[in-house]
Order: structure tokens, then C-alpha cells, then sequence
């Protein structure tokens, strides 16, 4: 099947996400939910959203999770796109407003001035996107969920206190498009999420290599003993080793 | 009987099989025979049906009939939709703060009642609308408001 997409012709099979289709067509279309590496089709940021002609009807579409199945023509810079594009990007700003990525995205994408409305009291980065939910029940761990609803909807650990299946990874702060989650970390210890995890370092460098939780998650997943060493000394030894064994 | 025992928790859960799908049906049972959700119960719940203690906080934080403070024994739920609004909700929420004296979601010191504000329940011709566990009041004013509280007193009609 061909589909135009801004004038140019694509082709693709039925069922394919449109973003996808416009991707590999180094057409450029902004995102903030779907991204690398965690791909999940959540279609809740709507910055995605494109025009799509049908039958010589127009509507909005939401580019990451559409699923093209017949003919039709996309427009990524129409002026209806233009339009919704901005007016999301304005609710996020106002939403997430200490977020550096959407006040950049608002200008970037022309995104209007919304008077009448005020930004979120506890201002903060967060979109409310869940990204950092999927990782961590991709983990396995499920310590944070979506808390509340409506104006205080919130992203958190049950009662806000430390959950015991958090492991201090980090990966929810990692996949977070606009850094709104902030972990400290000192020589020995890294605090996330309401608690505080012992680090364990390389035996040999003392590089760190993550709190010592999460060595231990990732060995019980594998069935090995938790690392002590870093990558680097890792294969050093692992050389030596080999080595050793073909000099006998 | 208001049911706080581990073991009586256990008993709510084993009505239903150890599936993810029963969560909000477990939830509802415990919030009805608790009046509440006993921090414990979550993790008594998420041990059994296999959903983390974090999603589980997250549906009880997100429906309303669902609480992780008690209520009372009887609950009040005073309509303030648009009809019931415009015939005075409001001040009847001021009286029954005033008679209670505990504010919105709170519990009074008998554990007697506790009352929360609600949308629309679909008798806007009858505002403004009051409901005690699942009995409709119509047209109350601060008059009527202290005589049907009477019921639901200790030895009221309705105290059961
Ligand atoms: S913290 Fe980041 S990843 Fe998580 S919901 Fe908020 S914006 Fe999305
Ligand atoms: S990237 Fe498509 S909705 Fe977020
Ligand atoms: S507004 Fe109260 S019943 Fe409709």
C-alpha cells in the first residue's frame, strides 16, 4: 500500500503505526510518550498528532498509535496540525511547568499563550506521561504507579513511603522525557523515591555499579552471583581467566 | 460488625479465585466490610491476586468509593450538581459541618458518620439531595438535616 505523507510517497502495509511509516521516511514528527527504549504504545502526550485525509475527509490523528489501513494523505505541517500540536503543547507547559524540554517544545511548535488557565500549583516537570510506570513494571519491581486523580494526580510509591520491591535502579528517572525525576546520590548511597540504597562499587576501581539492590534483582533474574566488578575489569579478568586455562 | 482481623481479610479474598482481574472486587469488599482499607489489607491482597501494592494504592486512590481513612458507620453523601447547588448545597454542607463537627471526609469521634460532597445523582428535581448509605432525602434544609440524623444515632431507627 502507498500513502502520501507531506507530499511524499511511502509505502507500507496495513496495520503499520504512522509514525513509523514517517520515521523510516525521514519524516520528522515530534514525540514525547513513545520513545526509544521503552516503546510502548501509550498515545497519552498527543504531541504526535498529525492531519490525515481520507476520502477526502480530514481529521486529527494521534501518528504513534494510528494503525494506517487504507489510502490516504498525511500532513504533518497543515495548519490544523500546527494548531493542535501548539494547543497541546501549551496544556503541557502548564502542567509540567519547571519542565526545560516542554517550555522549549511550546516555543519550538508556536504553541500559544493560555491566559485564562494557570499552571500547576506544585508547578514540577512531570506530564503524567507513565513512562517511568512501564519501565519499572518491565523490571519486574512495580514500585511506582499513578497516584490520585484528576488536579493531583501524581506519579509515587504506595503511601508515599519506600516500597520494598524498589531496587534504586533509576531506569524510571532514565526513560523520563522531561528529567522530572531527581535522585541524589553521595559516594555510598543513592536516594530515590522516598529511601535511601547502599552503592556497591568495582572491587578493583571502585567505579560504581549501582546500588547493590539492584545488582542483586538483576543476578537473581540471570541466576548468577551479583557482580563485583565493572565492565571494564570484568572482561579483563574474564581474559585472564581464558588465559590461564590455555597456557594449562 | 466492622471486620479489621487479618484472618476475616483473608476470608473476603478467598470468595474470589487468585486473579488480577478480581482487585477492584476485593477492594470493594474490604472497603464495605472495613470502612476503610487497612494499609495491611493491600499487601494481604497484592500477596494473594499477584498485583503490586503500588497499583493497588493507585485504584484506591483514584475511585471514590474506595477510602484509606475510615468512614463512618454511616455514610453521608450531600449532592452538589448543578440543580442541587443552585438550591443550596452549600449552606447545607455548612449546617452539617456545624452538627457534625468534622470536616468534609473526616470521621466524627463516635465513628458515627462521615459525609462527602458528590456530583449529580440523578434526582436534580428533588434538590437539593441528600443520601445516607442508601437512602434518598429530598429537598433537606438544616430543619430536616438534624431530624434525619437523629435516625442514624445510636438506637436510631436506622442504626442497625
Ligand atoms: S515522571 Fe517522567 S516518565 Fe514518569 S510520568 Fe512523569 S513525565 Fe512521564
Ligand atoms: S508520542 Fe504519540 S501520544 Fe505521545
Ligand atoms: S444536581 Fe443533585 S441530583 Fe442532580
Amino acid at each position: 500500500m502507498i500513502i502520501k505523507i507531506d507530499g511524499k510517497e511511502c509505502t507500507c502495509e496495513s496495520g503499520e503505526f504512522l509514525i513509523d511509516i514517517a520515521k523510516r521516511n525521514d519524516i520528522f514528527v515530534p514525540t514525547l510518550c513513545s520513545m526509544k527504549p521503552v516503546l510502548l504504545d501509550r498515545g497519552c502526550c498527543r504531541v504526535c498528532v498529525v492531519e490525515l485525509t481520507e476520502n477526502s475527509r480530514s481529521k486529527i490523528v494521534v501518528s504513534c498509535i494510528y494503525p494506517v489501513e487504507r489510502e490516504c494523505e498525511v500532513f504533518t505541517q497543515s495548519e490544523k496540525a500546527v494548531r493542535e500540536r501548539g494547543m497541546v503543547l501549551a496544556l503541557l507547559k502548564l502542567l509540567a511547568p519547571d519542565a526545560k524540554l516542554i517550555t522549549q517544545m511550546a516555543k519550538a511548535y508556536h504553541a500559544p499563550e493560555l491566559e485564562r488557565l494557570e499552571p500547576r500549583a506544585d508547578g514540577g516537570s512531570c506530564i503524567l506521561c507513565g513512562r517511568c510506570v512501564d519501565a519499572c513494571n518491565l523490571l519486574g519491581t512495580s514500585a511506582i504507579a499513578a497516584m490520585n486523580r484528576g488536579v493531583t494526580k501524581e506519579i509515587n510509591t504506595a503511601f508515599g513511603a519506600p516500597a520494598t520491591t524498589c531496587i534504586g535502579c533509576t531506569s524510571c528517572a532514565q526513560v523520563c522525557p522531561t528529567d522530572a525525576i531527581s535522585f541524589e546520590e553521595t559516594d555510598s548511597t543513592r536516594t530515590i523515591w522516598n529511601q535511601s540504597f547502599e552503592l556497591a562499587h568495582c572491587e578493583i576501581c571502585g567505579e560504581i555499579l549501582g546500588t547493590a539492590a539492584s545488582l542483586k534483582h538483576a543476578a537473581n533474574i540471570t541466576g548468577d552471583e551479583p557482580s563485583s566488578l565493572c565492565p571494564k575489569h570484568e572482561r579483563r579478568n574474564s581474559a585472564k581467566s581464558l588465559a590461564s586455562i590455555y597456557r594449562r | 460488625m466492622i471486620v479489621t482481623e487479618p484472618h476475616q481479610i483473608q476470608k473476603i479474598m478467598e470468595a474470589y479465585p487468585a486473579e488480577q482481574r478480581y482487585a477492584l472486587a476485593i477492594l470493594q469488599d474490604i472497603q464495605n466490610a472495613c470502612n476503610y482499607l487497612p494499609e495491611e489489607s493491600l499487601a494481604l491482597v497484592s500477596g494473594r491476586i499477584g498485583v503490586p501494592v503500588a497499583q493497588l494504592y493507585s485504584l484506591a486512590t483514584f475511585y471514590k468509593a474506595l477510602s484509606l481513612t475510615p468512614k463512618g458507620k454511616h455514610i453521608i453523601k450531600v449532592c452538589d450538581g448543578t440543580a442541587c447547588h443552585m438550591c443550596g448545597s452549600s449552606s447545607l454542607l455548612i449546617s452539617l459541618k456545624q452538627v457534625l463537627g468534622v470536616e468534609e471526609g473526616e470521621l466524627t469521634a463516635d465513628g458515627q458518620f462521615s459525609y462527602e460532597c458528590v456530583n449529580c445523582v440523578g434526582s436534580c428535581a428533588l434538590a437539593p439531595v441528600m443520601v445516607i448509605n442508601a437512602n434518598y432525602y429530598a429537598k433537606v434544609n438544616t430543619e430536616k438535616l438534624v431530624a434525619i440524623l437523629e435516625k442514624y444515632q445510636p438506637g436510631g431507627e436506622f442504626d442497625e
